[in-house]
Order: structure tokens, then C-alpha cells, then sequence
């Protein structure tokens, strides 16, 4: 590797930093928002938990809450799996390339454009608005990122202990489970996660094909734009990054635990 | 298990894919082209929805967009660029892991969460104008941080940015360091290597990283909204408010233009690049 300059690694390393900044800054307006007795940041700050308390007694927060939960689990579920089997594919059919662009192509489509899609679709085949319309709609914008982790786990298998499986009388479904799942496992549940902290933090998409339900990110768009913030919603908004970070974290963790997954 | 059920189970993924994603889109375009009658839509073959958007005020909102998603997909490139540059070269895979961690985890928490923060942030009285005005930068707080085009380019590129950076590592770290060697010991000076050697071996990350902004940005609807503020029209927002009048076509218009433009890049991705570097990286050997 080419030797770089100090003055480019300075650069780089300031570069990044500033990127940080930018990135992790506004992360703590809402949570220090959401502690001030005023709703307002400024030095004379006082601190209060009563947004929080407001913020558990509010039943449509709680509801909503609970529609997310259900929706980012299913998705955490359905989403690995549709990306495991679309990964098997890959080794399987010729037409590579093929798969793995419709597999990520949601990556590459608006919100806006694919929840209305969305919309339409279901209207047209008269499918009323439920908590499985909101799922589907989740599934489709989680499917390329699990299907990318999982590509990426499973390419770090080396396919030379299947064949050894197949030499010792295992027939395919043998093989794949008792070999190569438990390898590629921690990737599998990285994937989940990962899929489900998507599908918690998805809402555009989601305003679209709701109809009467709410997630607790619908939820909060839909009451800036009928009433504008409020100290409380701040207080969501905190829950919900701190709710992220720890699941990432929980990510972070399975994916540091992996001994099996280093077979090569 | 017999043949055709084994077909059909791998086969499910793309199955889903084409039922839940492309068939959608393509109602979606049909339905552009549909007509409306009072407050219904129904089935036809006419253009009156693309002649409300292209040849009305709308136009204007079009050649925003296109602007506003083009200077900023540049300026999220020239932010991300270096940044994947650097961390595909650097030797330690523990720090390019945590430095990647560290710009997935914002990517992950909503961003229209972290559009309102900016917008408190941002605010005539909020702290960055504070922060401004005691450093002595300003006399008075600027009017114009917030609900300005100004305010939207933040927005756009905290809201993009963070995500560009991964297909761009994928493909500068798929280049072969001796390659640059050879440059090198050839005569070639860095700047010359970057652009002779490292920029078109980059291309299909590059590629990539573009769709996932350009597009992505084109359709945004949450950014000008927030960041924007009244009266602010990109496209995205646009489609919400058609939408909201119950003008199915119009909307479906809009979004069917962001779709073409989508398709054009992904093909111009698909044969113009070689993509099979950038998937290697994600299949490993091939």
C-alpha cells in the first residue's frame, strides 16, 4: 500500500470528524429538549421529567408504539427470510446479476414513490388498510439491506464444507442446516435487527398504506403537520433514537460473538 | 422435493419482488395516464396529467428538483468520496468497521427525526444562530438559515450522505493497491493515478452511490417540508400535496418521471459500469 501523506491523513481525520459532528449534533436537541421545564434549550435551563410522564399517560403513543413493535418484529421475521432464500438463489441460478438488482432495486426508489405505488396496488386489488399493509411495506424497503448482510456473511462461507458434507452421505437440506446455517447464523440475526430497525424507523412509506393505524413515526409526522412539535413529541423522538441505538448495540454485540462464522 | 417446488421456493424472493415492487410501479404508471372525473379516476390513455405537470407552474418545482438533487448528490459526493477513499486504503479492518458503525448508526435513526432537530437548530432564535452571533460572526441572527435553500441542503445531505459512503467503499476497496504501485513507479503522479488509475476502477461504486442520492433525493417529500418550509416546492412534497387533493394522476405522473429517471441510471449502471466489481465485493470470489 502506498505510504499517504501526514497532512492527508490530517485532512481525512478532520473531514471525518466534522462529518460526525454534523451527524451526532442534532441528535441531542431532542433529548435536551425533552428534559427542559421551558421546551427550550438555553443556559438557564431547568430540568424536568414531566414530557416523559405526559408522554407514557398519552394512550395514542401507546398505541402506536405497540402497532410499530408488532410491525418492525414481523418484519425482523419476514424480511431475512425472503433475503436468505433470494441469497441460495444466487448460488443456484445463472441469471446472477438479475436477482441481486431486483433484491436491492427498493434501495434506489423514493418513499414517496413507492408508498404511493403501494397505494394504488392495494386499492386496485380492494385489500383494506391493516397492520399487514404496513409490514409489506416495511418488508420491501428492509428486503435489500438484510439481503445485503446476508449476501456478504455467506460470502465469507467457503462452499468447500458443503461439498465435504455432501462426501459424507449429506443430502442438500442436511448440508445447508447443519453445516452452513449455524456459520452464517450471527449473520442471519444481524440481518433481523437490522431489518427491524428499519422497518421502526420507516414513515413515509408507512403514511401511505396505514389507513386508521398509526405507528409511533406516523404518528409524530402526522401531528407536525396537523399541529406542529410540541415538548412531548420531542420526548418520543428521544425514546425512538435511544430505542435505536440500543438495538443497534444489541447488533453490534451478535455480531461480535460470531466463532462460527470465521470458517474458511 | 419435486423440481418445480424447489424452483418455486427459491424462487419466492423475486416472485415477491415482482408482485409487490415492479408490479406496483407499473400500475403506478398506468394509472399517470388515467383520467379523472370529478373526484374518481378512471381507466384511459391520456397525457393530460403529464401536460398539468410539465407544462404548468409545476415545470419550475421539475427544474428545481433537478437542481437542488444534482448539487446536492455532488456535494455528498465530495463530502463521502474522501471519506471511502481513505477508509478503503487504511490497513486496520477494526477502525474502517467502527468508523463504518459510526456512520450506519445515523443513517439508521429516522431521518425525519433528525430534520426536525435541525430545524429547531437552525431556527432565527435557536442555537446555531446563538452560537453564530456570540463568536461575533453576526451582528443579528440570520434570517435566512432556516426555510431557505440553504436549510434544504442541510437536510438533504444528512439525510444521504452517510448511506453514499458504503457502495463507494465496496468498490475502492476492491482495488488492487498494485495497480496504483504501477502507476506510480510508471511516473505518474497522484493526481494523475486518481484520475487515470482509482476514479474509473471506482465507477460502479460511484454509480451506485449517485442512484441511491440522485433518485432518492428527487422524490424526497419529508425534507422540504420540515427544512423547507412553506411554500417551498421540490417534487416529492408536490406528489403529497397532489395527492391530498385526490389528483391520482398528477401524482402518479410525478412519481412515474422519477421511475424513468431511476431506470435510465440503473441501465447506464447496469452496461456502462462493470458491475460485476462491485457485486464481487458483496459475493466474494466469483
Amino acid at each position: 500500500m502506498v505510504n499517504d501523506s501526514k497532512i492527508a491523513r490530517i485532512a481525512f481525520v478532520t473531514l471525518l470528524f466534522l462529518v460526525l459532528v454534523f451527524l451526532y449534533g442534532p441528535l441531542l436537541q431532542p433529548i435536551l429538549v425533552s428534559l427542559s421545564a421551558t421546551g427550550q434549550i438555553d443556559s438557564g435551563m431547568t430540568f424536568t421529567t414531566r414530557w416523559y410522564s405526559e408522554m407514557i399517560q398519552n394512550q395514542m403513543i401507546g398505541r402506536s408504539l405497540w402497532t410499530s413493535v408488532v410491525a418492525a418484529f414481523l418484519t425482523a421475521i419476514i424480511a431475512p427470510l425472503l433475503a436468505l432464500i433470494a441469497a441460495l438463489a444466487i448460488r443456484e441460478f445463472r441469471a446472477k446479476r438479475a436477482i441481486i438488482l431486483l433484491m436491492i432495486l427498493p434501495l434506489f426508489i423514493p418513499p414517496v414513490t413507492m408508498g404511493l405505488a403501494s397505494a394504488f396496488f392495494l386499492k386496485l386489488l380492494g385489500i383494506p388498510s391493516s397492520l399487514l399493509t404496513i409490514v409489506l411495506v416495511q418488508v420491501i424497503w428492509a428486503l435489500p439491506f438484510a439481503f445485503l448482510v446476508i449476501v456478504t456473511v455467506m460470502a465469507s462461507f467457503n462452499t468447500i464444507y458443503l461439498e465435504a458434507a455432501y462426501m459424507s452421505g449429506a443430502n442438500r437440506w442436511r448440508a445447508f442446516v447443519d453445516v452452513e446455517l449455524p456459520a452464517i447464523l450471527p449473520g442471519i440475526s444481524g440481518a433481523a435487527i437490522f431489518s427491524g430497525i428499519i422497518a421502526f424507523n420507516e414513515t413515509i412509506r408507512t403514511t401511505m398504506v396505514q389507513g386508521p393505524y398509526n405507528t409511533i413515526q406516523t404518528y409524530i409526522w402526522s401531528t407536525f403537520l396537523q399541529v406542529g412539535l410540541s415538548p412531548q413529541l420531542f420526548a418520543v423522538m428521544a425514546s425512538l433514537i435511544l430505542i435505536t441505538v440500543a438495538m443497534v448495540l444489541v447488533m453490534v454485540g451478535i455480531s461480535l460473538s460470531r466463532p462460527a462464522a470465521d470458517v474458511r | 422435493m419435486p423440481r418445480a417446488y424447489r424452483y418455486l421456493m427459491f424462487l419466492s424472493p423475486v416472485i415477491f419482488m415482482i408482485a409487490f415492487v415492479v408490479g406496483p410501479i407499473m400500475i403506478m404508471i398506468a394509472v399517470s395516464f388515467w383520467q379523472r372525473q370529478g373526484f374518481a379516476v378512471v381507466p384511459a390513455f391520456q397525457l393530460d396529467a403529464y401536460a398539468e405537470f410539465l407544462g404548468g407552474v409545476r415545470t419550475a418545482v421539475l427544474s428545481r428538483t433537478l437542481t437542488t438533487a444534482f448539487f446536492a448528490t455532488a456535494l455528498s459526493l465530495l463530502v463521502a468520496y474522501p471519506i471511502a477513499y481513505y477508509l478503503a486504503r487504511m490497513s486496520r479492518p477494526k477502525v474502517v468497521r467502527i468508523v463504518l458503525m459510526l456512520l450506519t448508526i445515523p443513517f439508521l435513526i429516522n431521518y425525519i427525526i433528525r430534520n426536525f432537530a435541525w430545524a429547531y437548530l437552525l431556527v432565527r432564535t435557536g442555537p446555531v444562530n446563538m452560537m453564530l452571533m456570540q463568536l461575533g460572526l453576526t451582528d443579528g441572527p440570520v434570517d435566512r438559515l432556516l426555510y431557505s435553500t440553504f436549510s434544504v441542503y442541510v437536510g438533504l445531505l444528512a439525510s444521504y450522505m452517510p448511506f453514499m459512503v458504503f457502495p463507494l467503499w465496496l468498490s475502492l476497496s476492491r482495488i488492487d493497491g498494485r495497480l496504483l504501485e504501477a502507476s506510480y513507479m510508471l511516473g505518474a503522479s497522484p493526481v494523475k493515478t486518481f484520475l487515470r488509475v482509482t476514479l474509473p476502477l471506482s465507477m460502479p461504486g460511484l454509480f451506485a452511490a449517485v442512484i441511491f442520492g440522485f433518485v432518492g433525493m428527487l422524490g424526497e417529500s419529508a425534507v422540504p417540508l420540515v427544512l423547507g418550509g412553506a411554500g417551498y416546492e421540490l417534487m416529492g412534497n408536490t406528489i403529497t400535496s397532489a395527492m391530498n387533493v385526490l389528483n391520482y394522476p398528477l401524482a402518479a405522473a410525478m412519481s412515474t418521471v422519477t421511475v424513468l429517471l431511476m431506470v435510465v441510471l440503473i441501465a447506464m449502471w447496469y452496461f456502462l459500469t462493470d458491475i460485476r466489481t462491485f457485486l464481487g465485493q458483496i459475493m466474494g470470489r466469483e
